[in-house]
């Protein structure tokens, strides 16, 4: 499918801004089921500085100064993006997750594949603790492959929480989450890439958008309105796969990827340091409209 | 080996025979005896020392050393209860002694260790060759949070570590064992110079005796690197600290001053573009090297920790651009990950093409299977550690768990703990270490210790420093350099060749002078609080003196005997304007004695101007402004520390007599700062800083006494009885009678201490000092519109010179003299209020964040 996406964010600031530097992951990036047609970023008011670089991920980042005092800001991404389904998932003999990752993931040459397995390790946001595991120790069946684990915790997770804006803010710890059984995509995110780095499975954050107008009769699915989140999990059969706990299916094309890592921490769309603002309110817009 | 002397004199056997016999019924390695209890050859000059001291002369040297330790302020924690002993930084005069060839290997072999970690870092943040062939487990750096990701491919050619320091313990086959690594920060090492200016000093004759390396040459060579490494003449070089609530903030301060540069936290700095400055008064300055004591993790709140404003935002990217920007570089802790211990030696094959001449003590990393189940069957032998222990506060190692001694319960929870955190666990067994004596009031004992060694890249790469910081440890608990008595020695290498007479970076060349003069900017911060430092101080000498005032009125027969309604006036004054506390106002006035009203104005809680409050404040500033006081300036200051014995004997006692002694004791003691400021500190905004406080306070208690005592005036014998005591607090009696010979009359007493600006004590003069420091400052420039601040000065110093004395002191309800004052008291705050706007604001703004969540933005 081919996606036109607008990503809108306006600051007001109560009181003028004397100084703002901010950290930007609002451009998609590509992936193996995604093109990346165009892009741009608008800025206003115009920085003092604008540089565009990759981080250690291969994510788009765009860093961004105002030095000149501001009382509103708006960073306002538009692309053009096209995306296919992932290939079926491979046929059996699948390996159980139990022996899929021994003495591995390595690369052709022999040596360890060190872009997948910087994924397995807990991360700020995702911290392992007995209830985590606990919670994941169901999924994890003997003869369950990867695939199927990270099937059936995206599908308990869908099960088991209920969708609540209110109950968390971006620093909510998972095992508030787990606790509460309340959340957003974000915490979702974070809860099953806790589950399955409990195992050692490498899994990783992504961070985009989802299709905010679906086709008629079909529901609008939770996470439309704003940036959205889900996961990546690696295994041996089928390579990197996502997968949305918020809704509980397996990634096909109505997902668009703008940055991937550890966890929330590495992807944010907009982290920002000001001196001055007073109190700050934000308005998010995002649009998602099929094109082809 | 060299023979011990074969016939001891009688005062050395005696010296030894207690230590003998307990290192016979303890066992293990001595430092100073070996296994036959003869004295080793390097301790030998040291014990005939020793030895010749009485017991007397080794308690007074002890105690010398202690006092020392104390006016230098060495200490952990500044603002941690003073009632704890384990705050108490002590240094024993016996030193741990290493001889010249066993220095020699310990250089080498730690030196290797550096260009090691060095080499690990490069390829960790680079091309992770080591990590994808396997000689080091990936998991072990992931799951390390002192992996700084952001930092991959940003490596200086100057390299990663300019700091490493090793802890060591002795094992009982007489080998050493790195029992920790830190590379991170300095970890400690302002510290040891302290430790050594002290010991020197103090042990002289022993010290020069022995024949110790000195220190000075080795941080000579370590400055000039690090001059390198900025890559400019007369760089501008800063030492970043978290500030001085840290508990190692004296270390921090005290190698930031013996290397000339400048101590800085992370507010004083702002990144523009991809550049880093100092906020000064004089607007910012390009910082060419920061020498980082802080946490890497939480210096630019942009990029990393989101709470870490240790560092200013940006500096990150700042560091991205000049990678040699920061030493040690960011994310560098990651080399002293206690779990690398077991691939260092085959680390050390693959990257430097050598064997590790020392291995760390044995350390199972608990991310491996293999190991996990060892420690899991052995549970009982080993001591579970974290990999990680942050900035490598000396003597703070944690202990560990040892799991013998868990209940079951709790052994599970380890159990779930090492299968689900193992890649940031390590297990260790139980370590020897040696013993060295201590000097006691009975003698020397033996005490177990480690020792921290600290390692530099220096102008001819890496060296150690020839010397150290012991720290007696219990080696019941202990498998690192757990310290929490602090107990330290001091270490003394031993040099084959005869060492020169002292050298000390305190004396510079001529060369290094002038750039210590031109680093010698004044960041915003410390102008400010050299501010309230100039205010405290003036604040503290008012107060003690209508104290004394007071005490003098109410029962000493020597002192004048009226004035009693005069000095309560002036005690309800200190303690009534900022309290808006109904209650607490009646509890004043209701005091009935004089007595009461000074025991609040002492250390009442409520009382914002109580003695108590003033010397809290005035610690909290001159400890943060420590590095711009001379030493005996810091040392006069310390009487007002409130952990000292000054303000413990104020409290203690409401015997009158007694007080007033205490209280002339801080009088001087505040005369004397004052005097020393003025007499040696170097006229720099600083300096104009502290006067104006200081001009500024006086000022105001000034026109409030005046207001107090004269608006509306009582007249006859009650009029003489507060000029008398008017003059004795602005300390003008003296100057009055001399030149009137006069009973005060209050419009000569007003010309004095109003207008005359030829009197220091008198309001003009405070206003002709301000209006000449703002006249200094920089944007004070001609043409440009003064600034708000500079405008009130000259609106109080106009309104007083229009004014009449003779009109203001003729009426009775002294109206003029009433709006005069109150003009003064409401201006005065304004003035001190717009100043710290105008000048110290950069420092003052804390940067705040904002982000977007993955979500609706319900709560946003």
């Amino acid at each position: 499918m081919i996606f036109d996406i607008s990503h809108r964010t306006h600051y007001r600031y109560s009181q003028p801004v004397a100084q703002s530097q901010h950290v930007a992951h609002m451009l998609p990036r590509a992936t193996p089921h995604q093109v990346v047609l165009s892009s741009a970023l608008r800025v206003d008011p115009a920085p003092d500085l604008r540089s565009e670089t990759i981080d250690s991920y291969g994510n788009q980042v765009t860093i961004l100064d105002i030095d000149t005092p501001h009382e509103e800001l708006v960073l306002h991404a538009t692309s053009h993006v096209k995306t296919s389904l992932p290939p079926p998932i491979a046929a059996a003999p699948r390996s159980s997750w139990t022996t899929a990752l021994v003495n591995g993931p390595r690369l052709p040459d022999g040596t360890l594949d060190l872009e997948t397995i910087q994924f397995r390790s807990p991360s700020r946001f995702t911290p392992l603790s007995p209830a985590i595991a606990d919670y994941a120790s169901p999924s994890f069946a003997d003869d369950a492959s990867i695939h199927d684990v990270a099937m059936d915790i995206t599908r308990r997770i869908f099960r088991d929480f209920r969708f609540d804006a209110s109950a968390t803010d971006v620093s909510t710890p998972i095992e508030f989450v787990l606790r509460e059984r309340r959340g957003v995509c974000q915490d979702f995110a974070h809860l099953a890439l806790a589950c399955l780095r409990s195992r050692r499975i490498p899994a990783r954050y992504v961070s985009g958008y989802i299709l905010t107008r679906p086709a008629p009769g079909q529901p609008k699915l939770q996470g439309a309105d704003a940036s959205h989140a889900w996961i990546s999990v690696w295994s041996t059969d089928n390579g990197w796969r996502d997968f949305d706990p918020t809704n509980g299916i397996a990634v096909g094309e109505e997902h668009v990827t703008v940055a991937y890592g550890a966890d929330y921490f590495d992807v944010a769309p907009i982290t920002g340091v000001l001196l001055g603002g007073g109190d700050h309110s934000v308005t998010v817009e995002v649009d998602v409209t099929p094109v082809g | 080996m060299p023979k011990t002397a074969p016939s001891m004199p009688p005062s050395q056997v005696l010296f030894l025979t207690s230590y003998r016999r307990e290192i016979g019924a303890r066992g293990g390695y001595d430092e100073m005896l070996d296994i036959t209890g003869k004295v080793r050859p390097d301790w030998q000059p040291f014990v005939e020392e020793m030895a010749r001291l009485t017991p007397a002369d080794r308690d007074a040297l002890s105690d010398r050393i202690d006092r020392r330790i104390r006016r230098t302020g060495i200490t952990f924690d500044i603002f941690a209860d003073p009632s704890k002993s384990q705050q108490q930084w002590r240094l024993d005069p016996a030193p741990v002694i290493i001889s010249a060839d066993e220095w020699a290997f310990l250089e080498r072999a730690l030196t290797q260790r550096a260009r090691l970690f060095d080499a690990a870092l490069a390829d960790f943040y680079g091309a992770q060759r080591t990590l994808r062939d396997g000689t080091v487990p990936p998991d072990l750096v992931f799951a390390d949070r002192s992996f700084v990701r952001a930092c991959r491919n940003a490596l200086p050619s100057e390299g990663q570590i300019t700091f490493y320091a090793a802890d060591l313990a002795r094992g009982a086959d007489g080998g050493w064992r790195i029992i920790d690594n830190h590379t991170e920060t300095p970890a400690g090492l302002g510290f040891v110079l302290a430790n050594r200016v002290v010991h020197s000093e103090n042990m002289g004759e022993v010290f020069n005796h022995c024949n110790v390396i000195r220190l000075a040459d080795h941080f000579h060579r370590l400055r000039n690197a690090l001059a390198e490494r900025a890559r400019r003449d007369s760089p501008r070089i800063a030492l970043l600290t978290p500030g001085a609530h840290h508990p190692d903030y004296f270390s921090h301060g005290y190698l930031a001053r013996y290397l000339g540069y400048l101590l800085v936290e992370g507010s004083d700095l702002i990144v523009k573009g991809s550049d880093l400055y100092l906020k000064t008064l004089e607007g910012l300055r390009e910082v060419d090297l920061v020498v980082r004591c802080t946490d890497g993790r939480f210096v630019d709140p942009l990029e990393l920790e989101p709470n870490g404003f240790l560092g200013p935002a940006g500096l990150l990217r700042a560091s991205r651009k000049s990678p040699a920007l920061i030493a040690n570089t960011i994310g560098s802790g990651l080399a002293q990950n206690r779990g690398l211990g077991e691939f260092l030696p085959a680390l050390s094959r693959k990257l430097l093409g050598e064997d590790l001449l020392l291995p760390d003590t044995r350390r199972r990393w608990l991310g491996d299977d293999t190991n996990r189940r060892y420690v899991l069957a052995n549970l009982d032998t080993l001591f579970i550690r974290k990999t990680q222990e942050g900035t490598g506060r000396p003597g703070q190692a944690a202990l560990g768990e040892n799991p013998a001694h868990l209940s079951d319960e709790k052994r599970k929870v380890l159990a779930a703990d090492i299968a689900l955190h193992g890649s940031t666990l390590v297990a260790e067994e139980r370590i020897h270490f040696s013993t060295a004596p201590s000097i006691t009031p009975d003698g020397p004992v033996p005490r177990p210790f480690a020792v921290r060694v600290f390692i530099a890249r220096t102008e001819d790469g890496f060296r150690a420093m020839p010397g150290g910081l012991a720290m007696t440890i219990d080696p019941e608990n202990a498998v690192a350099l757990s310290a929490p008595d602090g107990h330290t020695r001091d270490v003394w290498i031993l040099s084959n060749d005869r060492q020169n007479p002292h050298v000390s970076l305190w004396r510079p060349t001529l060369e290094a002078a002038r750039v210590q003069r031109s680093q010698r900017v004044i960041q915003s911060r410390v102008a400010d609080d050299l501010f309230w430092l100039g205010r405290y101080c003036e604040r503290l000498d008012w107060t003690l003196r209508v104290m004394r005032s007071a005490l003098r009125r109410s029962n000493d027969d020597n002192g004048p005997s009226t004035g009693r309604y005069a000095a309560r006036l002036c005690l309800e004054a200190l303690l009534t304007p900022r309290s808006d506390d109904p209650d607490y106002l009646k509890h004043i006035t209701s005091a009935r004695e004089l007595d009461t009203l000074v025991g609040l104005v002492r250390n009442d809680t409520k009382a914002t101007r109580s003695i108590l409050a003033s010397c809290r404040g005035l610690h909290r500033v001159a400890y943060m402004t420590r590095d711009r006081l001379s030493l005996e300036a810091w040392r006069t200051l310390g009487r007002f520390d409130p952990a000292d014995t000054w303000l413990r004997a104020l409290t203690a006692t409401d015997e009158p007599a007694t007080l007033l002694d205490v209280i002339d004791d801080g009088l001087a003691a505040v005369s004397s700062f004052t005097g020393l400021a003025h007499e040696n500190m170097t006229r720099n905004f600083g300096w104009s800083f502290l006067d104006m406080g200081r001009r500024l306070e006086r000022a105001f208690h000034l026109s409030e006494a005046i207001l107090t005592l004269f608006v509306p005036n009582p007249g006859g014998e009650e009029e003489q009885s507060r000029l008398l005591l008017l003059l004795e607090l602005a300390d003008s009696f003296i100057t009055y009678r001399s030149r009137y010979r006069l009973d005060p009359l209050l419009p000569l007493v007003l010309d004095l201490l109003l207008l005359d600006d030829a009197n220091p004590r008198s309001l003009a003069f405070q206003l002709a000092a301000l209006t000449r420091h703002m006249s200094s400052l920089p944007g004070s420039a001609a043409g440009r519109a003064p600034a708000d601040d500079r405008r009130i000065v000259d609106e109080l110093a106009a309104a007083l010179r229009v004014a009449d004395v003779e009109d203001i002191a003729a009426s009775q309800s002294a109206e003029n003299l009433g709006a005069l004052m109150r003009r003064q008291l409401r201006l005065l705050p304004e003035f001190s209020d717009k100043l710290s706007r105008h000048y110290f604001n950069l420092a003052d703004e804390t940067p705040h964040r904002v982000h977007t969540r993955n979500s609706p933005t319900h709560d946003l």
